[in-house]
């Protein structure tokens, strides 16, 4: 008589564990590769949902922006520019650290700022699950390609902003390396032309002498938040002169920043404005001529004796 | 008030303790009756707007030379090379000398649009230095604007590739430096002197030149007929750099030299009272005395030593000039002169004097038992002209505590000369002979001083040759309080307290011996008649 | 006849084991199974054996051991209990052929003693250390003299020997030059088994009796490049620089000594403290064998370097990647016998007399004891290096010296016996 095989399945006692390991793939089977959306692929509609949009509220309101105050005392100039602008906009500001975008969240009156949304480099805001979800929640941020307009980013930025979302850009790509602007890119102009909303261009002094680019030192300082006046464009202006007029608005913000508004204007209208990119020399003499406030903060110059001396063993 | 000049004190019933250094502390000694005391000139007032006497000074240089300005055209190679950690000593308070000086060599090449600059520190053999000590001496805005780029060099004596031999002098002396520096449009030298030594030819000759251009005159036979280092008439170093640089200059390249001097504020407020002359101490100054040196008697040593080298000094520019570099170095001198000179009449038997915790070669690190020898015997012994302050045969006593112990990072290869060559023999002749090369050559020391922070393989037995002259001069050398072993190690005889010394060293000059103390620092410069 | 015996008394060994692990080496002998006792003349075991009454016996690192417990159970099965300690002996003969005149033996127990033809390969060739017939013949088991139940040894009034392991002591030689002949032999031995072409960077761990006599060997017989001792007190050192070394270092120190002499580069932690060299010396003989000597020699030879263990060591735990990354070659070195020299093959117990006698090797006995004060005389010896002494040993001899200790080279303080100290 054969010996009746029970098939009974092989649980037991090892329940959880089968539940807990995947199951191996037999070999003839040819498995899909595993899809991950991540970078510019990534779903951002659930940061915009509403329970998520007020529990957002909640930490930019009580508690972004009173750490902020403390840590960096802003001082903002131009918020009445942001008076006459009806629906939704798009500020385009410079870039010079990670704390930008939240500084400049969180000077914006309440109204506008829960209705904003923030481009962010998808190559390095959503590289990862956790860096991805922390950013769409902490800061409503999309992904966008740094250089180029991507299809799919730049379709998700115009609905958004059609359905009444405000946008931050930087529309330099990139937080600046030296101290000095880097050239506009067409991203916050293309949008502008095709959904026909004004661009305020917006100029951060100081985030730099804070926590700069490629540096874990924070130092807290005073920083200072200018809002120009709005730009729309004209018919005739192609995305990459209009990019170069907001440049240049931004321009005089900054010179206004380093000297006075009335200097800067009149500078602004001989077209003497002093270049956002800084002075084409060689690497030091850019550096020599950074205004202070553009300059990383320098650590202490103090030596610690560390050494252990050496001794030698005594008898 | 004006500054009152250095005089002699004879010391009588009156007159109260005297204070002497003691390596991180010090002490009050009551010095025998008849001791004569020398105290130096008091700090002469710094410049009142140190900026602009630098600006000015660019633009009116002195000797065969135009001023900065004009040198300086776009598409130009220009290097800056500044004296490295060794100098000032204690360092300076912010803003440094360097870094208002390379400031405004700066302004003037951004001004004139000079793209391709380079700065060098000149430190010959001594120790790279790191990044904190290069910001402290060049400020945080040079400092951003050449480090991030890699323009920021410290010279490097071991690295071929950037040596160029610029032929022999007349002496046969080798001269090799510093290749960027030699093959530059323009070389500007950012020299501080603290002592007569310093400056002039020897900036560049020394600061940015190679073993084998060294050993011409860092040697024994050079070292003895230097009597002393200070005096420029009588220094076979200061005659072969000064051959050396006329060479220099012969072979094309163009030295634009910055020289500037400080006055002897050596103290901050905290410790004036060793500034001052101590039948001058107030009722604070006694009180803040007792404190200290209570406070340190306390206070384990290796605080006490990061306590005592983050002390910075106040001291303050009195001159600076720029230009032909003979030109300059002569009224350098002449303001050292002004700041450091005494009088001082004969010699006597015994010459005493307390070292502090600092010497060149040891800033933020510890003073080893070498750098006592040199410091004592190389550097204060040698703070005289025409005659030493002890006659020949006498005794020289020191006071400092000579730990046998060594920063490993900084001085790998004293461990290595105090625990071998020393221990075998101190006859300079013999060490010179039988082990100069294999400490100059040796492979680990020579990556350790290119890669690390390390003194050069040579560099301690440069420290002993330094103590030529005075060996070969004194009868016997003693260190009160030091540690004995290593005291008996050095070739000296240790004493507990300064009594014992002075029985031990009537034993060598006889019995109530005329005693001379050196009330350094702050520096001054003896010439005794 | 009086004798320390060291009798098989599991439980006391074990007293001494701890002792010694507490208190310290040498204090373990208090409680452990040495005995001062009366014991019947031993029986000749056979032909060509004499009687010999010794008059001098040193006290070994390998004696230390075994007393206090820490010698390796390898050794268990080539001894006999209960057995007389002491090895290293000068004595006077009573007859053969040397009667009437003083003699050393040389303790191995080889074919010829035991009365085993033809010899084992290793005797035959004269590496009587090499014997393999140590446990057989009519002896009962023991490697040497000292360690067996049947021969006696050097901690007593009388033994006996087998005319083979017998030498002669020339005229001119003190007793306590001779007294040294024994660990001159073996430091002789270590020396060859070196095997230094010249040239060599040699370095010398520990300058006990053993290291000092190694360093003074090696300066004698071989042609070392340069020769570092590395000596852990004063005495220690200023005897190895007078021995030949050329330069002594502390232990701790030894890492950078032999960078330096070999121009070697380094690993070091962050701080500048030396951690590992990437070359090194030459030769490393490790004197020491303790647990960490061993790990010393491999930090400081270079890849393909020789390290040589000449002192006795215990079961250790140490490292071995460096030894096979860098192709090291351990070698052990026992004893005496034969040595392969230029002028041809000479006993090695012949090369130790001529060295004695070179580098006047009797100034490194420090004290002597009688037999009766066997417990200061072992603690003096475990404590040596400390007490600025080298060797200690016991004297047997009648008259005069035989009830106090006198102050010999090296030792900085006189020592006391029981009885009250007389004026030298």
């Amino acid at each position: 008589m054969t010996k009746r095989v029970r098939g009974e399945a092989t649980l037991g006692r090892g329940g959880a564990r089968f539940v807990a390991e995947r199951p191996t793939r037999p070999g003839g089977v040819v498995a899909d590769l595993p899809r991950r959306k991540l970078g510019i692929d990534y779903d951002t509609a659930w940061a915009r949902r509403y329970p998520v949009r007020l529990a957002r509220a909640i930490v930019l309101d009580d508690f972004s922006k009173p750490v902020l105050r403390v840590a960096l005392s802003p001082r903002v100039f131009g918020l009445e520019h942001l008076d006459p602008v009806e629906g939704p906009m798009i500020l385009a500001a410079n870039h010079a650290s990670h704390l930008d975008t939240a500084l400049l969240l969180s000077i914006l009156p309440s109204w506008l700022r829960h209705r904003t949304i923030v481009a962010a480099a998808a190559d390095y805001f959503f590289d990862r699950h956790w860096k991805a979800a922390v950013w769409s929640f902490g800061l409503g941020a999309i992904p966008m390609e740094r250089s180029k307009v991507n299809r799919r980013s730049a379709d998700l930025a115009a609905r958004l902003i059609e359905d009444g979302w405000s946008l931050i850009i930087f529309p330099e790509g990139g937080r600046t390396a030296d101290g000095w602007g880097r050239e506009f890119k067409g991203g916050a102009s293309y949008l502008a032309k095709r959904c026909g909303v004004p661009v305020v261009p917006v100029h951060i002094r100081g985030t730099r002498a804070v926590l700069a680019k490629s540096s874990s030192r924070f130092r807290p300082g005073s920083t200072e938040i200018r809002l120009g006046d709005a730009l729309r464009p004209d018919d005739a202006e192609d995305a990459r002169k209009f990019a170069a007029r907001i440049e240049l608005a931004v321009a005089g913000l900054a010179d206004e920043a380093e000297s006075d508004w009335w200097s800067a204007r009149r500078r602004a209208a001989a077209g003497t404005t002093p270049p956002f990119r800084g002075p084409e020399v060689s690497a030091w003499r850019r550096e020599w001529a950074l205004p202070d406030s553009a300059r990383k903060d320098q650590p202490p110059a103090r030596e610690r004796l560390k050494h252990k001396p050496w001794k030698p063993d005594n008898d | 008030m004006s500054p009152r000049p250095g005089f002699v004190l004879e010391v009588d019933k009156s007159t109260p303790a005297t204070l002497m250094w003691h390596g991180e502390g010090f002490r009050l000694e009551r010095l025998p009756v008849g001791t004569r005391i020398v105290y130096g000139p008091e700090p002469l007032d710094p410049l009142a707007d140190p900026d602009s006497a630098i600006r000015q000074a660019l633009e009116n240089p002195l000797g065969d030379s135009q001023p900065l300005r004009s040198l300086l055209f776009a598409g130009m190679r220009l290097t800056i090379a500044f004296d490295d950690i060794s100098l000032p000593l204690p360092p300076m308070r912010s803003p440094d000398v360097r870094q208002r000086v390379i400031e405004a060599v700066l302004d003037l090449a951004a001004d004139a649009g000079v793209d391709d600059v380079v700065l060098i520190a000149a430190l010959a053999l001594h120790r790279r230095m790191t990044d904190p000590e290069l910001r402290h001496a060049l400020g945080d805005r040079v400092f951003e604007a050449f480090a991030p780029q890699g323009l920021l060099l410290q010279h490097d004596a071991e690295d071929p590739s950037n040596l160029v031999h610029l032929g022999l002098t007349e002496h046969g002396e080798d001269v090799e430096i510093n290749k960027r520096a030699a093959e530059s449009d323009l070389l500007v030298y950012v020299n501080i002197n603290l002592v007569t030594m310093d400056g002039g030819h020897k900036s560049v000759a020394t600061g940015l030149a190679s073993y084998r251009s060294l050993k011409h005159h860092h040697n024994v036979r050079t070292l003895l007929n230097s009597r002393s280092l200070m005096d420029e008439h009588n220094s076979e170093l200061r005659n072969s750099n000064w051959r050396m640089g006329r060479l220099i200059a012969a072979s094309g390249v163009k030295i634009f030299q910055i020289e500037t001097t400080l006055n002897t504020n050596t103290f901050p407020d905290q410790m004036a009272f060793l500034q001052k002359r101590e039948w001058e101490w107030s009722l604070r100054d006694r009180a803040t005395f007792l404190a200290a040196s209570s406070a340190l008697q306390r206070t384990p040593a290796g605080l006490s030593r990061k306590i005592f080298h983050s002390v910075e000094a106040p001291h303050n520019l009195t001159s600076v000039q720029t230009g032909e570099v003979e030109a300059v170095h002569h009224s350098t001198l002449a303001n050292i002169y002004r700041q450091q000179l005494v009088e001082v009449q004969g010699q006597t038997d015994v010459l005493t004097m307390g070292l502090p915790y600092i010497c060149p070669y040891n800033v933020n690190s510890t003073m080893n038992p070498i750098l006592v020898a040199c410091l004592g015997l190389g550097y204060f012994f040698n703070l005289y002209r025409n005659k030493p302050l002890v006659r020949e045969g006498g005794v020289l006593i020191l006071s400092h505590p000579t730990p046998w112990e060594f920063n490993p990072v900084h001085h790998p290869s004293y461990i290595d000369f105090f625990e071998q060559v020393l221990a075998e023999t101190t006859d300079l002749f013999e060490i010179e002979a039988k082990y100069e090369e294999s400490f100059a050559t040796d492979p680990w020391y020579v990556h350790l001083y290119r890669t690390s922070y390390a003194y050069h393989g040579v560099h301690p037995l440069y420290m002993w040759y330094w103590c030529a002259h005075a060996l070969q001069h004194l009868g016997r050398v003693i260190v009160v309080g030091g540690d004995r072993a290593a005291v008996r190690r050095l070739g000296f005889s240790p004493a507990s307290t300064l009594n014992d010394a002075l029985e031990i060293a009537e034993d060598v000059v006889g019995r109530d011996p005329t005693i001379t103390h050196l009330h350094v620092p702050p520096l001054l410069l003896a010439d005794v008649t | 006849m009086k004798a320390l015996q060291f009798e098989r008394n599991l439980s006391r060994f074990a007293a001494a084991r701890v002792a010694s692990g507490l208190v310290g080496s040498g204090k373990g002998v208090r409680v452990g199974p040495l005995e001062l006792v009366e014991i019947e003349p031993f029986a000749l075991p056979g032909p060509g054996w004499v009687r010999v009454r010794p008059r001098l016996a040193g006290i070994c690192g390998s004696d230390l051991a075994t007393l206090d417990g820490r010698s390796s159970r390898y050794f268990e099965q080539i001894v006999s209990f209960p057995f007389v300690p002491g090895h290293e002996v000068v004595c006077d003969v009573d007859s053969g052929n040397l009667e009437g005149r003083r003699a050393v033996i040389e303790p191995v127990l080889g074919c010829a003693t035991r009365g085993i033809d033809p010899p084992c390969p290793g005797c035959a060739s004269g590496r009587k250390g090499s014997c393999e017939r140590i446990a057989f013949g009519h002896l009962r088991p023991g490697l040497q003299t000292g360690y067996c139940r049947d021969t006696g040894g050097g901690w007593s009034t009388g033994l006996v020997a087998h005319e083979s392991q017998l030498h002669e002591v020339p005229d001119d030689l003190s007793d306590e030059d001779a007294v040294m002949v024994e660990p001159a032999a073996c430091a002789v031995h270590a020396a060859c088994a070196a095997d230094i072409a010249g040239g060599e960077r040699v370095m010398v761990l520990g300058a006990g009796t053993l290291g000092l006599c190694v360093i003074a060997a090696l300066r004698s017989l071989c042609l070392p490049g340069s020769l570092v001792a590395v000596a852990k007190h004063s005495d220690q050192r200023r005897l190895a620089r007078e021995l030949g070394a050329d330069q002594v270092v502390r232990p701790g120190e030894q890492r950078r000594a032999a960078r330096r002499i070999s121009g070697s580069l380094a690993l070091e932690t962050g701080d500048g403290h030396i951690e590992r060299l990437t070359g090194g010396v030459d030769i490393v003989v490790d004197c020491v064998g303790s647990a960490d000597s061993l790990k010393q020699c491999l930090d400081v030879v270079r890849p393909g370097g020789r390290v040589l263990l000449v002192g006795m060591p215990g079961v250790v735990r140490v490292d071995l990647a460096p030894l096979w990354q860098r192709e090291i070659e351990l070698r052990g070195a026992y004893a005496y016998g034969t040595e392969d020299r230029p002028e041809g093959p000479r006993s090695t117990f012949a090369l130790a007399l001529e060295l004695v006698r070179e580098a006047r090797l009797g100034r490194l006995v420090s004290a002597r004891y009688p037999l009766e004060s066997y417990e200061d005389a072992v603690a003096h010896a475990a404590a040596a290096g400390r007490r600025g002494a080298v060797k200690i040993v016991f004297d047997l001899r009648k008259g005069g010296s035989s009830t106090d200790a006198t102050r010999g080279a090296g030792s900085e303080r006189p020592q006391v016996a029981r009885t009250t100290k007389e004026a030298q």
